[in-house]
């Protein structure tokens, strides 16, 4: 990777750092741990770490916990060759002891990728359900341990009406439990579950994050979500495809505001909360194709209603963020347009 | 001059389903013996199963072979290709034979109806597939007593709850392996390989067709070498059985192969799986039959 | 305006009824007047799809390579499909091919329990640039709540519409109706619908799909397809039409397509024969027809008979083999005692 990209990054984490980061002293020379550790969430946290061991001293010890451990240094080659990453190879189904030495734990292990839910339920199951539930037994006997954030989804609430967007931490519905269409939002709901019996048994000093979507450098395209294929269509030299006529609307948080938010909750927010993470500013996908178009010089064309959609729902997942903002003053500090370029730039020179 | 007969030490890399049935049939078998069941996490029922039978365990992965080497002679990777590659430099190193169950084939292809005894000089062996153990001791036959074979194709149908997402994610990799396998056995000038799963329940057992373009064909040949065949893939594939065949049926010969598992750990319809298993065990007791053969000798020269 | 998009796999259904013998001819004929009338998709191959061609189900004339490379000269307007099923077709040695040569759309086809085989196939279209469906096949075989979680398999992998078959003409209006209401609910991405004529039932099918939310329809030329045959196109766009439905093709150009088509590719206009009734009641693939009645008469059993026990061992596509088998177990069950000659 190359320095200018290299100093991009930086420059992204300090934008979201923001110029005061007394809020984070308390993780000066800390141990860190990531569980799920090499994915996009993980890598984000762990450049948001390097920025903040660099530029600001903080001494921070990294540990990323993941069955994918080797695949790290091809995602992120900067970061693994770090004196102050350390990669551990261990799936959380088969976890009986975390690295003693942790403090603060981010507990972000479980894929968001559906196809995974969809041709491996039980796996999905397992690593999120089971997987939380052996990382919380292994983090309660942990003698420095400070704090667990344990990485939900947005997805919790269940099925939403498009006018109850944005949703508040309070607005659940339910699934059809016998139906696997459901079933990483359930096991997600389940997980979160698992936290709250091992606060109120053991007293675990654990909170949880509700993740929406993201965008940023890091992200593997092949994710069939609607922003990963315009990316892939528009550096393909388009056309982008979009389904219908693209009225659904998604919000994206770029990756170094999610690195911040994340460690900011981890360190401030209330043990037994649960934070909506994501941005509020809602865009249709329609509209997300323009901004991705625009990127490009030689702008890709838009084809909409490729197939007809009449009748298709249009959905609005949106997070309010009021939560994160009052407890610990959390804002968007990286606009979409920012968000997006920098996201076509990173893409652009790989 | 007495040679005893001692049951040949074996280790099982994976405590999955696979792993589970191997360490079933080696309980059997008076020429191996399991010094070590392998896998990732105790957690796994496998294990708890091995444990319940007063088998040693581990969950350290390959670092319970490298920890204890003398435990075994012959050790069985029944994990994934991605971990086999990562196994094999290390049991190579240790000199230990490895019979690899998984798609990772970095050694020789073993049918044991048909090679045996060449793989006895191999130190890793991989057991093709189960489509491949199922129809290459026949189209081996195809290539020997006719003339010329200009095209070979099986068609394979397994019970759809036999398919894992293992299976259903690597069909491409099964039918290019399967059909190198066909044309280096066969001599064949084109190979076609077809899998199909099939979700009736209750459950059918592993069905292979094979067809064979042959400009003249000789039946009877082929018929009586088939009959041969087969009663050697029984002996170690007992659930092995010709339905059909062969036949010449619309220009074509025509053999259709049905395989019921044994249902040690595996469900008798997987017989799929149970195939590679049996045939897996078929090497291995070679190799522990061939280490008592050069213990005697030594014994013998040493008298 | 209501619009409706139509899909033409007269020349790969097709195939089905001639053995997979079409000729690149017949092809660059019918693909043309496809491409004139206005037709958006058209689907070309062997009955069974990209590299299909085999002893099992049948060997086909001409080469995937061939077929595509006559279709896709022919094709100025419209789009180039292809069907394409995991476990005949590999990425590798003959999807990428076939996207090279201009393939536009992909189909990518399985039994309708099993559609997380299609995953990699799926992913590699939308890899390549190109539009995929997934397409479910005899779903007669499951409940709509089943055929719901397998769609929804397929549109996690990336597929952009599903596809749901009726390959065995088995199903009646309000089996449509309720498949195809609780797929659009479930899912996030256009549904269509593929009927077959065994039971007379294919126009009135693809009609109630469409009122029950459908926006693709198939349909072959003179019906042309396996068995039975498929939707007769030209009679259902002539019903769109009267119903009000857009579908961007001329209609007395359509109608010439199916007069070339019946005077170029079919030796005969499908009809629902004895033997598709008992298919379609059955529950059978009608791509078996030819391969019963072939084998039926070699082994001197009722091919009805064949039918049905197929259908209670619920065969599924590609496995014709097993007719051979039923019939030989058919055949030695009715085997008279030897006749002494006087």
């Amino acid at each position: 990777m190359s320095t200018s990209v290299i100093d991009a990054l930086q420059n992204d984490c300090a934008g979201s750092a923001g110029a005061d980061i007394r809020d984070l002293l308390p993780l000066r020379g800390a141990h860190i741990l990531i569980t799920g550790g090499t994915g996009f969430v993980g890598t984000w946290v762990a450049q948001m770490v390097a920025y903040l061991n660099d530029c600001h001293q903080f001494g921070i010890k990294l540990t990323l916990l993941s069955p994918h451990a080797s695949e790290f240094s091809s995602r992120a080659p900067h970061l693994a060759c770090r004196a102050d990453v350390r990669l551990f190879d261990g799936d959380v189904r088969n976890l009986a002891d975390l690295p003693q030495e942790s403090e603060w734990v981010i507990h972000a292990a479980g894929s968001p990728d559906s196809r995974i839910h969809f041709s491996n339920p039980v796996r999905t199951m397992e690593t999120i359900v089971s997987g939380t539930q052996a990382v919380l037994n292994a983090a309660s006997r942990l003698t420095p341990l400070q704090r667990i954030l344990s990485l939900s989804s947005g997805l919790v609430y269940g099925p939403q009406r498009w006018e109850d967007a944005p949703l508040s931490e309070k607005v659940f519905s339910g699934f059809d439990c016998a139906n696997p269409a459901g079933l990483y939002a359930e096991s997600k709901r389940a997980a979160e579950m698992v936290a709250a019996a091992y606060r109120s048994q053991f007293g675990l000093p654990v909170l949880s994050a509700r993740l929406f979507a993201f965008i940023g450098p890091f992200q593997l395209l092949d994710r069939p979500w609607a922003i990963n294929n315009f990316l892939r269509d528009a550096l393909r030299g388009g056309p982008i495809r979009v389904q219908g006529n693209g009225e659904t609307v998604r919000s994206y948080m770029y990756g170094s505001d999610l690195a911040y938010w994340l460690l900011r909750l981890l360190v401030s927010g209330k043990i037994g909360a649960a934070y909506n993470v994501g941005s509020p500013v809602g865009i249709s996908l329609k509209d997300l194709a323009v901004k991705i178009a625009e990127c490009f010089p030689r702008r890709p064309s838009i084809d909409l209603n490729t197939l007809p959609a009449a009748g298709i729902p249009r959905t609005q997942w949106l997070p309010d963020i009021t939560m994160a903002r009052t407890d610990c003053d959390l804002r968007v500090q990286t606009n979409l347009d920012q968000a997006i370029t920098r996201t076509v730039a990173w893409h652009t020179r790989q | 001059m007495i040679s005893h007969q001692k049951a040949t030490p074996v280790a099982i890399l994976g405590s999955g389903l696979i792993g589970t049935d191997l360490l079933l049939k080696i309980q059997r078998s008076e020429l191996l013996e399991c010094k070590l069941f392998i896998g990732r996490s105790l957690n796994s029922p496998g294990l708890a199963k091995a444990s319940s039978l007063g088998v040693p365990i581990s969950d350290k992965s390959i670092d319970a072979i490298l920890e204890n080497p003398d435990c075994c002679e012959i050790v069985f990777d029944a994990t994934s290709a991605r971990d086999h590659l990562r196994h094999w430099p290390v049991l190579k190193r240790l000199g230990k034979r490895v019979i690899d169950l998984t798609p990772a084939k970095v050694g020789k292809m073993c049918i044991p109806a048909v090679n045996l005894a060449e793989c006895l000089d191999e130190q890793n062996v991989n057991m093709v597939t189960c489509g491949g153990q199922a129809s290459l001791p026949l189209i081996y036959l195809l290539g020997k007593t006719q003339e010329q074979v200009e095209y070979i194709e099986i068609v394979s149908s397994i019970a759809s709850r036999s398919a894992g997402p293992a299976t259903r994610i690597n069909i491409d990799e099964y039918i290019e392996t399967t059909e190198s396998a066909i044309l280096a056995i066969s001599g064949a000038q084109r190979a076609k390989v077809i899998l199909i799963l099939n979700p009736a329940i209750p459950c059918i057992d592993m069905q292979t067709t094979i067809f064979a373009k042959v400009p003249e064909p000789r039946i009877e040949p082929l018929r009586l070498a088939v009959e041969t065949m087969v009663a050697r893939i029984r002996s170690y594939v007992p659930g092995y059985q010709i339905i059909l065949g062969p036949i010449v049926e619309g220009g074509r010969i025509v053999i259709m192969v049905k395989v019921q598992g044994r249902g040690d750990y595996l469900p008798k319809y997987a017989g799929n799986l149970d195939i590679i298993n049996c045939a897996a065990i078929a090497m291995a007791e070679e190799y522990a039959r061939e280490s008592l053969r050069v213990a005697e000798r030594l014994e013998l020269d040493h008298a | 305006m209501r619009k409706v998009l139509i899909s033409d796999p007269t020349l790969r259904d097709g195939n089905h009824a001639v053995q997979h013998k079409l000729n690149l001819a017949q092809v660059a004929a019918y693909a043309r007047a496809a491409d004139n009338a206005g037709i958006p998709i058209v689907e070309v191959g062997h009955g069974n799809g990209l590299a299909a061609s085999s002893l099992q189900v049948g060997l086909s004339a001409v080469s995937d390579r061939d077929m595509l490379t006559t279709a896709r000269e022919n094709l100025l307007q419209s789009k180039l499909s292809i069907h394409v099923m995991p476990g005949f077709a590999t990425i590798k040695r003959d999807l990428s091919l076939a996207i090279d040569i201009g393939v536009d759309v992909v189909r990518v086809a399985c039994h309708c329990s099993e559609a997380d085989i299609t995953q990699r196939h799926i992913a590699y279209v939308r890899e390549r640039g190109k539009q995929v469906f997934g397409v479910l096949m005899m779903t007669h075989m499951l409940t709509k709540e089943q055929l719901a979680e397998e769609s929804l398999k397929m549109e996690s992998y990336g597929a952009e519409a599903i596809m749901l078959m009726d390959s065995a003409g088995a199903l009646l209006p309000t089996d449509v109706a309720e498949r195809v209401r609780t797929l659009v609910q479930a899912l996030h991405i256009p549904v269509g619908f593929h009927a077959h004529n065994n039971l007379g039932m294919a126009v009135a099918n693809s009609i109630t799909a469409l009122e029950s939310g459908a926006a693709i329809l198939d349909g072959t030329a003179r019906g042309f397809g396996a068995g039975a045959g498929n939707t007769q196109l030209e009679v259902l766009v002539a019903v769109l039409n009267k119903m009000g439905y857009e579908t961007g093709i001329d209609l007395y150009k359509m109608l010439d397509a199916a007069d070339l088509a019946e005077r170029e590719l079919m030796p005969s206009i499908p009809t629902i024969k004895s033997i598709s009734i008992v298919s379609g009641l059955a529950g059978v693939f009608s791509g078996f027809a030819k391969h019963v009645d072939r084998v039926s008469l070699q082994f001197h059993v009722d091919p009805r008979d064949v039918f049905f026990e197929l259908g209670r061992r619920r065969v599924v596509a590609g496995q014709e083999d097993l007719i051979i088998e039923v019939a030989s177990a058919m055949a030695s069950r009715q085997a008279k005692p030897l006749e002494v000659v006087r």
